[in-house]
Formats: C-alpha cells, sequence, structure tokens
C-alpha cells in the first residue's frame, strides 16, 4: 500500500514536470498576449509613441460605425459556413465514391490531396494566373466552349471577388476532408458494410444509414479544423487581394492587419482581434467543450 | 441488383472521379507549364511551350536568395520542436485522472480556437524584446508555442489510443513513468509521430502571418513572403512567378508523397478514438 502510493505520488510529480514546458509556453504565448491586446484595445496608440491614450471602449464602438468594419464580420461569418459546406461537402463525395474500389486509387488520391499542401501563397500566386481577365485559363476555356460572354473582371469587380477567392480556397482546403474521410471509411469493419448489402441495401442507402453514422470521429474532425481555419483565414485573402477591391473581400484578420502594420492604428486593430477573438469563442467553444467531454467518456469506458 | 445497373454505376463514378481529377490536377498543370514558357509565349495559356525556357528557374531563384533555404532552417528543427511538446504535453494528459488534468486539457484546447491575430501585435513586441526579432531561432520558438495546443491535441488521442496494459505492465516491472517516455511510448508511436510532422512541416512551411510580422531581412525571412512580394509587384512576371512557387510546392509535397501511409495511419489512430 505504501509503495502503491509511492509510486502514484512519483507518477503526478512526473505528470506535473512533463507539464511544465507547454504550460509555460501557453501562458508566455496566449495568455499573456491575449490580455495585453485587450489592454490595448482600450487605448489609442501609434506602435512608435512613449505614451498611449486610454480610450475606453471608444475603439469598440468605433468599429461598429464603420461599414469597412460590418463587413468583413459578414465575411467572415460567410467564409465559416462556406468551408464548413463546400469543401467537406465535396470532400466527403470524393471520398464515398473512391471507396468503392476504384482502379487507380492511388492517383485519385494524389492529386485529391496534392493541393492541399501548397503554401497559401502559391495557391494565391497560381489562382491568380487562373483568374487573368484577358487571358486566364478561366476566361480561356469559357472563350473555348463559346461561353465567353461569362467571363467576368474574377478579382477585381467586387461583387465577384469573394466567389473567385472561395473557389480557390475550396481546391485548396477539400483534400484535407477528403483524405480523413477516406482513411475513416476505411477504418470502418467491412462486416457492417457487408451485413447491409447481404440485407439487400443499396450503396446509398448503406452509406447514409450504416458508413455515414460510423464516420462521426472523421466528421468531428474536418468540420472543427474547418470553423477553426474559417476564423483564422489570413493568407490567401492577403496573397491575392489584400483585401480588395474597396475592401470588398477583407476579413477581419486582414483588415486588423492592414490597421495595425499598415496604419499603425494598434488600438484599433486590437479591438478587431479582440472581436474576432469572441466571434471565434461564439462559433467554436461548444466544439472544443464537446470534444473535451467526449475525451472524458472514453476513458470512463 | 442488376449486373448492368452495376456497371453503369461505376462508369458514373468513374466518370465523376476523372472530371474532379482534372479540375484538381488542372492548375498545378497549368503552373508547371506556365514556368516552362518564354515571355512571348505565355499568352497562348492552353499551347504547349516549343521549348523549356530555362530563364524562368534562373531568374525565381534569384529572386528566392536564401529565402528557400531560411524556410529550410525554419521548419526543420521548428517541426521536431514542436511534435517533442505535443507527445510531452500529452502524455500526461493521456494517462492523468480526475479533473486536474481535464482542465489542463481543455485550457490547451482552447488555444486551438484563438486566431492569431489577437497576439500578433503583442507578439510582434514580445519578440521585439526578447531580442529574437528577425532571426531563426525566434521563428522556431514561435512556431513551437503556436503548436502546443494542436500538437497536444493530437499527441494526447494517439497515446490514448494506444493500449493501457503496456503502461501499466512496465510500471511493474519497475520502470519509471519517465522511461517508459523515452524507451516504450515514443518507439511505439512512430506513426502518429510522423503523421503529426507532416502536419507540422505543412503549416510551418506554408506560414505567411507569423514570417510577415516577425522578419524584416534577407537572413531570417522565409520562402513564402518572398514569393507574396514577387507576386504583389506592380509587374507580375508569370513566368518567372510559376517557376518560384512550383520550387516551393516540392519539399511538402515530397514529404507527404514519402510518408503517405504513415501519415494516413497516423490520423487514424487519432481519429478513431
Amino acid at each position: 500500500m505504501a509503495l502503491r502510493s509511492l509510486m502514484s505520488n512519483r507518477t503526478t510529480r512526473t505528470h506535473l514536470a512533463f507539464l511544465a514546458l507547454p504550460v509555460v509556453l501557453f501562458v508566455t504565448f496566449y495568455i499573456y498576449p491575449i490580455v495585453s491586446s485587450i489592454h490595448l484595445s482600450l487605448h489609442s496608440w501609434d506602435g512608435f509613441s512613449p505614451a498611449m491614450r486610454w480610450v475606453g471602449l471608444q475603439n469598440y464602438a468605433t468599429l461598429l460605425g464603420q461599414p469597412r468594419f460590418i463587413n468583413a464580420v459578414f465575411n467572415n461569418i460567410t467564409w465559416v459556413v462556406f468551408m464548413l459546406v463546400v469543401p467537406t461537402g465535396i470532400g466527403l463525395l470524393l471520398a464515398a465514391l473512391l471507396d468503392r474500389g476504384m482502379r487507380g486509387e492511388g492517383v485519385f488520391r494524389i492529386i485529391f490531396f496534392l493541393p492541399f499542401t501548397i503554401p497559401a501563397v502559391a495557391v494565391a500566386a497560381i489562382w491568380r494566373w487562373m483568374y487573368e481577365p484577358s487571358n486566364g485559363l478561366l476566361t480561356t476555356v469559357l472563350n473555348l466552349i463559346g461561353l465567353g460572354g461569362l467571363s467576368q473582371n474574377w478579382l477585381g469587380d467586387p461583387n465577384i471577388v469573394n466567389f473567385s477567392l472561395m473557389g480557390a480556397v475550396a481546391w485548396w482546403t477539400t483534400g484535407f476532408a477528403f483524405l480523413v474521410f477516406f482513411a475513416g471509411l476505411r477504418n470502418i469493419p467491412t462486416e457492417c458494410i457487408e451485413a447491409s448489402r447481404i440485407e439487400g441495401a443499396t450503396p446509398w442507402q448503406t452509406f447514409w444509414k450504416v458508413s455515414f453514422p460510423l464516420l462521426w470521429p472523421s466528421t468531428i474532425i474536418v468540420l472543427g479544423m474547418s470553423a477553426i481555419d474559417a476564423m483564422r483565414l489570413f493568407d490567401v485573402v492577403w496573397a491575392m487581394t489584400k483585401g480588395g477591391p474597396a475592401y470588398s473581400s477583407e476579413v477581419l484578420a486582414t483588415q486588423m492587419y492592414d490597421l495595425a502594420f499598415g496604419r499603425f492604428a494598434m488600438g484599433q486593430a486590437s479591438a478587431v482581434a479582440v472581436y474576432l477573438l469572441i466571434i471565434a469563442a461564439v462559433i467554436i467553444m461548444p466544439y472544443i467543450y464537446y470534444m473535451s467531454n467526449r475525451v472524458t467518456e472514453s476513458e470512463a469506458e | 441488383m442488376s449486373s448492368a445497373l452495376q456497371q453503369r454505376q461505376t462508369v458514373l463514378t468513374r466518370t465523376i472521379l476523372v472530371v474532379f481529377a482534372i479540375v484538381f490536377a488542372a492548375p498545378l498543370i497549368v503552373a508547371a507549364i506556365t514556368s516552362m514558357k518564354s515571355p512571348s509565349e505565355l499568352t497562348r495559356v492552353l499551347a504547349l511551350p516549343t521549348e523549356f525556357y530555362w530563364q524562368n528557374y534562373l531568374v525565381a531563384f534569384e529572386r528566392m536568395g536564401r529565402s528557400f533555404f531560411n524556410s529550410i532552417a525554419i521548419t526543420v528543427p521548428a517541426v521536431a520542436l514542436s511534435i517533442l511538446i505535443g507527445a510531452i504535453a500529452g502524455y500526461p494528459l493521456a494517462y492523468m485522472r480526475g479533473s486536474s488534468g481535464r482542465l489542463v486539457y481543455f485550457l490547451l484546447l482552447t488555444g486551438m480556437l484563438v486566431p492569431f491575430q489577437i497576439v500578433q501585435i503583442p507578439l510582434f513586441f514580445l519578440i521585439q524584446r526578447l531580442g529574437l526579432y528577425d532571426t531563426i531561432a525566434g521563428m522556431w520558438l514561435v512556431h513551437t508555442a503556436y503548436a502546443v495546443p494542436f500538437c497536444t491535441f493530437f499527441m494526447r488521442n494517439f497515446f490514448a489510443s494506444v493500449p493501457r496494459s503496456m503502461y501499466e505492465a512496465a510500471l511493474i516491472d519497475g520502470c519509471g513513468p519517465t522511461r517508459y517516455f523515452w524507451k516504450l511510448l515514443l518507439p511505439a508511436s512512430t506513426s502518429g509521430l510522423a503523421a503529426l510532422a507532416i502536419i507540422q512541416s505543412r503549416s510551418i512551411w506554408n506560414d505567411l502571418l507569423f514570417a510577415i510580422t516577425l522578419t524584416s531581412s534577407d537572413s531570417a525571412r522565409p520562402v513564402t513572403v518572398q514569393i507574396s512580394g514577387f507576386a504583389s509587384s506592380l509587374q507580375v512576371e508569370y513566368g518567372p512567378l510559376m517557376a518560384a512557387t512550383l520550387v516551393s510546392v516540392l519539399p511538402v509535397m515530397a514529404a507527404y508523397l514519402m510518408f503517405q501511409k504513415a501519415f494516413v495511419r497516423g490520423l487514424l489512430g487519432g481519429a478513431g478514438k
């Protein structure tokens, strides 16, 4: 008994020692900057002057009155919806089709996943070339098939620039959803699938009634990651449009970057960041809570 | 089900897959072809280049300068450090019982929802005060620190899928918890570590946000910043730009293709539980 409690004490101490470094990093690089951002957001500051001027909640109020800010919030929410639906849906479709045992499976798998491995700046460079209004691939192909009238100033028109960006992002991120779903489908015991076939279910029924519910762990990962990525979205928008034309494609992250490092309005930029954190918390916190509960449940089993 | 119907479905499935494969591959193929074209051939998008115009690659290498090597110097140690930290934090969280472990885990997980933008301004001043602004070591520190939540989440779930009996048996045999981690658990987790290494090398190699905020000179700038500057210059030369883009894409692509099996296995270990 004494030995046992000694061992468990030693185990606890070891566990705490293992956690020390990660917790120090977490406090230094998350907690401290967040507190500091909130502090900064209550001031007016250009980043250089020794004195910051206390302005209370004025930065927050100013932002709410700006169409530019409201538009960025709207864009961020649109991106969340888009990321939860489009890349996830296409990824699931491709995984389900490929799981039926196609010839050349390995090649398809690589082609679908490759775009995901590319840096955002490379995605931006490639798609800006695709979207060239006069001789980009998109316009060229539309002209070739006689639909030249449909071609647009893809990145220059405020009304369609967001759709153009979403096209590039769908191409970029679908591979992740695809691969996680595909791995998940391969993880489903074949007996389940065979049993439903023997019962006379069509492949369609088998997928929705048997495979899809068993894919729940993969679905959680994909949806959670997509929502987080959508809230953090920065690189592609910045590298493709810098938020333009006329701020139409701005998201909160690019707006914050422009305010902080382009206009040196550190206080207002921090207020944008705090708004972003609040919106992200509202959208993603339930997911994190669900995840950590699920983990405890699976341990109780 | 009749076999004719079944055959028609297979043809349909295959057609859909091929159409998607073409759509997915086209941008990369067009980029590769563009990188081989001379400026006069660029306007004919669908035509193949008449000859390999290698000047594009020369210009690309010149423009990239040492940024490509900076990217390697940043990514390799940062990936190693971040998966090590993830394993170190994930280990006790996978074995600890009770509410304190759960609280730490929940706290670390909430880090995943923090948009990096909220830390960006204070981080800029913090890194400057530490004397790590515009250094490669500063980038290691930042990438490692911001990988803590995801890597912990990933490794914790992976460790939780390793049979617990192995842990108990080792402790009964007199192996201490520290020795167990280094001698038994880590070697048994190579597929998880490899999968995480792939995910991390992608996100660190591809990072633009931290790089543009925390580096300013050629001595530390990674390739992503260089390409982004290249692409937004007034006169974009698409030939050299596509060449530079393809060169920047290759390392992570190669890593993925090499470790594909481990990646899928590790993902399953993490996602299955």
